[in-house]
């Protein structure tokens, strides 16, 4: 029955509007989990006693939140720099190892790892740098003490976390761009008296721009939508807006619905900045690629 | 040009440190009597292992995370799969609704999805809000693109138009061009986008979190509220996780031949 009514169906596909109708059950999810829910949080955020508003902006934005803003976007730039050079480091040297082994295994590494993240890993950076973690232990025996100037549960701790998943997936998105660069520019590069330096500086650096850009964007976003790794190593004690958030949904701190919303609504739009700006880079780098 | 051996030992060293003694550290600590004062553990037991394997709600928040983690899988297969192909068989201009798709599922961080369903599903009377129902559809909507991308490149290395002309030509229907024809030739990229979904599902924490609560119990949840009271037990559902996300990925490594996924779209319940 199903098989004859498609075969009539299909009779029809000359007609414009019908190649739609088989993507209608995917743009009514999109538009009910994604697209709705969006718009509502918008509009109520913009809704006051007296109709369309900016007044919950304004009240939302209070030090203790703009302290949140400030933490959130100071630990997603400090963890996306450290993730673009690091990883890029690290992806360099993975592809200039000669064994195929080798490579082979720490792509498969950083592949796996860049899965890995929210309450595990939190508790496996609590076991491991704690105060009575395996490496404060270690390096207390060799009379370096971490602790107190060093808390894992700290921000700083937080972003040593991060890093954790930044790094392979930075390793992950940076790899394609480090195998596009061609042997044959380097060895053209050092004919014409280049050095090294010069060569990264003014031949792949300039290359890998745009790539490093998007990346930077990915990253960042990464970790400003963070929440589960940052709940599950320091509860409520590190002011940042995704923690915020969540625990005006859980109702631990009241606040008039409208002024949640903003919140999110701002968080939204600095998450998908850097979406649009990941999108708009990745087009131009594989544009130039080709 | 290549890095030096020296620089490049150096480096490998760290970033192998680096990712792996956070993983062995949670091991032996699942697994040692005490390893708090000394630099290696007082001793070795299982015990820990046991107390929490056998508790009741050990084995219910494995079989609600594994519920739900198929549940998820199924579910995105059965809707992404066939649009999928239709994008790519006959109306290739909306594949860009794809792609916004999931980009908004990478750029609507999990508690703000869990605000915005909250805010809209709370006022309108459908057996969603505080239902695993909703965390159905959640739990869909942020794993949109890990079931999309290994499908979308499955379907681009086949030449899905001569197939289905072909399966046409004798006779076939749409829908039985799908399951004979298009789905055999692609099965790996769904495997994969299978497995990638389960597996994020099987972390997700923050939706869980915040839209079921105390409701819907799933691993992740057992093991955050194991770290406030018992580390050495919590140490061994880390472990658990750990092997869970490392097995899946092996699998697909090995399903799809080495990195048929583009990293990027691959982020969990962070």
């Amino acid at each position: 029955m199903v098989t004859k009514s498609i075969n009539s169906l299909e009779l029809r596909t000359n007609q414009k509007w019908f190649i739609w109708i088989p993507l209608i059950p995917l743009i009514i999810f999109s538009i009910g989990f994604q697209i709705i829910p969006v718009v509502s949080l918008i509009s109520s955020s913009l809704t006051g006693k007296q109709g369309i508003t900016l007044v919950n902006y304004q009240r939302a934005f209070t030090p203790f939140i703009l302290d949140a803003f400030r933490n959130s976007i100071q630990l997603s730039i400090t963890t996306a720099s450290l993730g673009v050079v690091l990883g890029t480091i690290v992806a360099f040297a993975i592809i200039s190892s000669s064994k195929k082994f080798v490579q082979d295994a720490l792509i498969a590494l950083a592949d796996v790892t860049t899965n890995f993240g929210g309450a595990p890993l939190a508790f496996a950076f609590i076991v491991t740098l704690g105060s009575t973690g395996i490496i404060t232990l270690v390096l207390k025996s060799i009379g370096i003490f971490l602790y107190p100037n060093f808390r894992i549960y700290s921000i700083t701790g937080l972003a040593l976390a991060y890093l954790y998943f930044q790094l392979p997936l930075m390793i992950m998105l940076i790899l394609p761009s480090l195998l596009g660069l061609k042997k044959e520019w380097w060895e053209a590069a050092i004919n014409l008296g280049a050095n090294n330096f010069k060569y990264w500086r003014y031949v792949a650096l300039p290359i890998l721009v745009p790539s490093l850009l998007s990346s930077f964007f990915i990253l960042f976003a990464n970790s400003f939508g963070a929440y589960a790794t940052a709940w599950t190593l320091t509860g409520p004690d590190v002011n940042i807006v995704t923690v915020q958030i969540a625990s005006l949904i859980r109702g631990e701190v009241q606040l008039e619905i409208g002024l949640a919303d903003a919140l999110a609504v701002v968080s939204l739009c600095i998450v998908l900045l850097c979406v649009g700006g990941y999108l708009w880079l990745a087009g131009r780098a594989r544009r130039s690629r080709v | 040009m290549r890095m030096n051996l020296f620089w490049r030992s150096i480096i490998l060293i760290l970033f192998l440190a680096f990712m792996i003694i956070p993983v062995i550290a949670t091991l032996i600590f699942s697994i040692s009597t005490r390893w708090d004062r000394t630099l290696l553990p007082e001793g070795l037991t299982l015990e820990w292992w046991g107390k929490v394997t056998t508790r009741g709600a050990f084995r219910l928040t494995l079989r609600n995370s594994f519920f739900i983690s198929l549940a998820t899988a199924l579910a995105l297969g059965v809707l992404v799969t066939p649009a999928a192909y239709w994008a790519h068989f006959r109306n290739p201009k909306s594949k860009v609704i794809f792609e916004i798709m999931s980009a908004l599922s990478f750029g609507i961080p999990g508690v703000i999805l869990a605000l915005s369903l909250i805010r809209f599903y709370s006022g309108i009377p459908l057996p969603l809000i505080n239902t695993p129902n909703i965390l159905l559809f959640a739990c869909m909507e942020l794993s949109f693109p890990f079931m999309y991308r290994p499908v979308a490149n499955a379907l681009d290395s086949i030449d899905v138009r001569t197939l289905t002309e072909a399966s046409q030509s004798l006779g076939g229907s749409w829908f039985q061009t799908l399951l004979r024809v298009i789905l055999p030739n692609i099965t790996p990229g769904v495997l994969s986008g299978f497995l990638l979904v389960f597996s994020t599902v099987f972390a997700e924490f923050t939706l869980t979190n915040l839209l079921v609560g105390a409701r819907f119990k799933t691993f992740p949840i057992y093991l955050v509220e194991f770290t406030r009271f018992d580390g050495r037990q919590a140490s061994a559902l880390a472990v658990i996780s750990f092997v869970v996300a490392w097995v899946v990925s092996l699998l697909i490594i090995w399903i799809t031949g080495r990195r048929a996924l583009p990293a990027g779209g691959r982020v969990a319940g962070r």
